[in-house]
């Protein structure tokens, strides 16, 4: 989707780091950020973010619920201060609390709480053109406040709208430098939805190889939906 | 005094008693992550929301183990690292979201940390936590599984009841939960309310009651709570021919049959098996009716749709190709459509497969811009989102599904082959009974977890395609 002629270099999307890659986010932007309980997180993204100094984001994600010891997390990012909103379907383990609790408590961050199938369907609709979903999800409970209720087939289902963002922070295992990525276990989790629902992909990835270098019939996430990959460790380079 | 409290692993094993060989079984954090652990076949699909299906046991204690090497551990639900059965596979949150939304999932087991006697239930959180929610998948879990287990202590903190007779904070699922297995009872809940059915070894019903902040009834075949797990085994889904595997279609069935514009990604063994049973009056739903045929230029014709239809099969065709780009050389669908012997719904074929997609999903419509303003969507619900003009189109599920994969392992778990996967993963999600006809048959762990297309799950039943088939009439 990039149409950056920089980005077209025989390294194709790869940039130099993380924070170069991230360069042009802005204050007040929204950002998805992929990973499951410290599965498939782009620890390095984050870290780059957090680098940027930009101030304001709104953070889509699984939550905060598990700080990642010795890397760097999502709770790590929010303790920064520079994020104002968290959407998440588990924004911190209840008992273990962390940045997160304590921001939120002390009304520093704002938190919208909602069921994890009902923002990946959101994300999934926002991706592929979508409008609106009607979902049974939280029928009922407060969930479904002040959203619009019709019954199909005898049940009442809840009107949910698409959602896109500004960014999209996602972590595979493998990139060609076209941007074909595969996962590794529930390393996928949010990565492919949320890699189709931004205005701008960001992909950290362990390697990135040649066009050819990845089986067409293992691809997840295809090349139209990335416009950018960093390395895990930045000083690999491709294989 | 009443008896010690349950661990962790005999509740497990009592929640194990509500599985079935061949479930679905969607676990919750916490208490529910212990079941994979207690079922040492592989009869059940454990479903967790991280994307995992097939989950086994946890590995030694993995809540401690996050780390930078994060990226390469399987977790389940609760993060902990746990290992993967044989024919395990990987998915992403939104495709769990459809399994667990869609129907497609028979039991959740979930660790409310409040249930009511209505079976509303707050899930994780607490008074501490106040008016946070931590829904997770919870209630994704709660309104698509057709059984919600509620797997949790009958006390926490120690003294404060988990069964109440209102929930005390915001409820994450209204009138969800079936049936409650705590440390020290189970108990059924339905419309008259809670009904004490089992007690924990030592304890009676009378301490069961003092304990509890709900009216309880006690049933009057109350027993003792047993640990035995029962055994499971999955279904065996390999049928020794088309014929078999379809001669239940009942007539005017409605059939998902997969397929794009040609030879590659149809299931044309399945196709004359449903032929040859010749059941009457179904529903095609498929990008085409059938293509033309080609014998005037010499060329041998494919088997398609239009066997069906000369049969007299087809009372209706919902397609986005159903007509012949040749006006001399219509397809068998036409010629019956113009005699006025099948109705035809025309669907653009996007429209058609996100119609497919919710239906197996659980999306009951959606608001798509393909169309609005043209014929098609005349008659449907219109909507302006943000400027952007939108029809309502809505979810569409079938009786019986014939796909056509590469390769397919004894649990169902299929790979396909280039373009021939076109349809054939989303109709799988959306038929009450799916076939599927593959080239080759393997045993479970042949097929790579990250290489699987579509999980076993979905798949009912599987025949192998001779090898001296030919799809060719």
């Amino acid at each position: 989707m990039s149409t950056d002629p920089e980005n077209q270099s025989a390294k194709g999307k790869l940039f130099p780091s993380a924070q170069a890659a991230l360069a042009d986010i802005a204050d007040g932007a929204s950002v998805l950020v992929a990973g499951f309980a410290g599965s498939g997180v782009p620890e390095n993204l984050l870290r780059g973010l957090a680098d940027t100094g930009v101030s304001g984001l709104t953070l889509i994600c699984q939550g905060a619920w598990l700080p990642i010891s010795g890397g760097f997390g999502v709770s790590d990012l929010v303790a920064t201060g520079q994020v104002e909103k968290m959407v998440s379907p588990m924004p911190f383990h209840p008992e273990a609390g962390g940045p997160v609790k304590e921001l939120w408590k002390s009304g520093k961050l704002e938190l919208e709480v909602v069921p994890q199938g009902v923002l990946a369907e959101r994300l999934r609709a926002g991706g592929a053109g979508i409008g609106g979903v009607f979902l049974p999800t939280g029928a009922g409970t407060r969930f479904s406040e002040g959203k619009e209720l019709r019954p199909f087939g005898g049940k009442e289902h809840v009107l949910e709208f698409a959602l896109k963002a500004d960014f999209a922070l996602l972590r595979a295992k493998s990139a060609d430098t076209l941007g074909n990525m595969v996962y590794e276990t529930t390393g996928r989790n949010w990565n492919p939805t949320m890699a189709m629902a931004a205005a701008v992909t960001v992909a950290e990835v362990d390697q990135v190889v040649e066009r050819g270098g990845i089986d067409p019939e293992l691809v997840i996430t295809q090349a139209i939906f990335i416009d950018r990959l960093v390395l895990a460790a930045e000083q690999q380079e491709i294989s | 005094m009443p008896g010690t409290r349950l661990d962790p692993a005999a509740m497990a094993r009592r929640a194990a008693q509500e599985l079935f060989s061949g479930a679905v079984v969607a676990l919750g954090p916490g208490l529910p992550c212990q079941l994979p652990g207690e079922i040492p076949d592989n009869g059940v699909w454990f479903l967790a929301d991280s994307g995992v299906l097939g989950n086994n046991g946890l590995e030694a204690n993995s809540l401690e183990a996050n780390s930078m090497d994060g990226n390469t551990r399987i977790v389940d639900a609760g993060g902990n690292s746990v290992g993967l059965l044989s024919g395990g596979s990987f998915t992403g949150v939104v495709d769990v979201s459809g399994i667990l939304r869609g129907g497609h999932t028979d039991i959740a087991v979930l660790q409310p940390s409040q249930v009511a006697v209505n079976g509303d239930f707050v899930h994780w959180t607490n008074e501490a936590t106040g008016d946070l929610m931590a829904p997770g998948s919870a209630v994704d879990m709660a309104y698509g599984a057709a059984k919600v287990v509620a797997l949790m202590p009958h006390q926490y903190p120690p003294g404060r009841s988990n069964i109440v007779g209102t929930c005390s904070l915001p409820v994450d699922g209204a009138g969800q939960v079936n049936i409650i297995i705590t440390d020290v009872a189970v108990i059924n809940i339905g419309p008259s309310g809670l009904e004490l059915v089992e007690t924990a070894p030592g304890w009676s019903a009378d301490d069961v009651v003092a304990i509890t902040d709900a009216p309880l009834t006690i049933s009057p075949n109350l027993k003792e709570m047993s640990f035995q797990v029962p055994s499971l085994e999955m279904p065996n889904k390999v049928y020794s021919n088309a014929v078999e595997a379809l001669k239940d279609v009942p007539e005017g069935a409605t059939v998902n049959v997969d397929g794009f514009a040609g030879p590659g990604g149809m299931a044309h063994y399945l196709m004359v098996g449903l032929r040859d049973v010749g059941v009457k009056g179904l529903e095609l739903i498929s990008n085409t009716a059938g293509i033309a045929r080609m014998s005037s230029f010499g060329a041998p014709n494919i088997i398609d749709h239009s066997i069906l239809v000369e049969n007299n099969q087809v009372a209706k065709a919902t397609a986005s190709y159903p007509v012949s780009p040749s006006v001399s050389r219509p397809t068998a669908f036409e010629e019956a459509y113009q005699r006025g012997e099948t109705e035809l719904e025309v669907v653009p074929q996007g429209t058609l497969a996100e119609r497919l997609r919710s239906g197996g999903a659980g999306v009951a419509a959606f608001y798509t811009p393909t169309g609005a303003g043209t014929l098609l969507g005349e008659g449907k619900e219109a909507r302006t989102i943000d400027g952007k003009d939108y029809i309502l189109e809505m979810g569409l599920r079938a009786d019986f599904c014939i796909i056509r994969g590469h390769k397919a392992d004894t649990l169902g778990n299929v790979v396909y082959k280039g373009t021939s996967r076109n349809f054939n993963p989303v109709m799988a999600t959306t038929a009450r009974i799916t076939v599927v006809e593959v080239d080759e048959i393997v045993e479970p762990g042949q097929l790579g977890p990250e290489e699987i297309v579509t999980p076993g799950l979905y798949i009912d039943r599987i025949v192998l395609r001779p090898a001296d088939f030919s799809a060719y009439l």
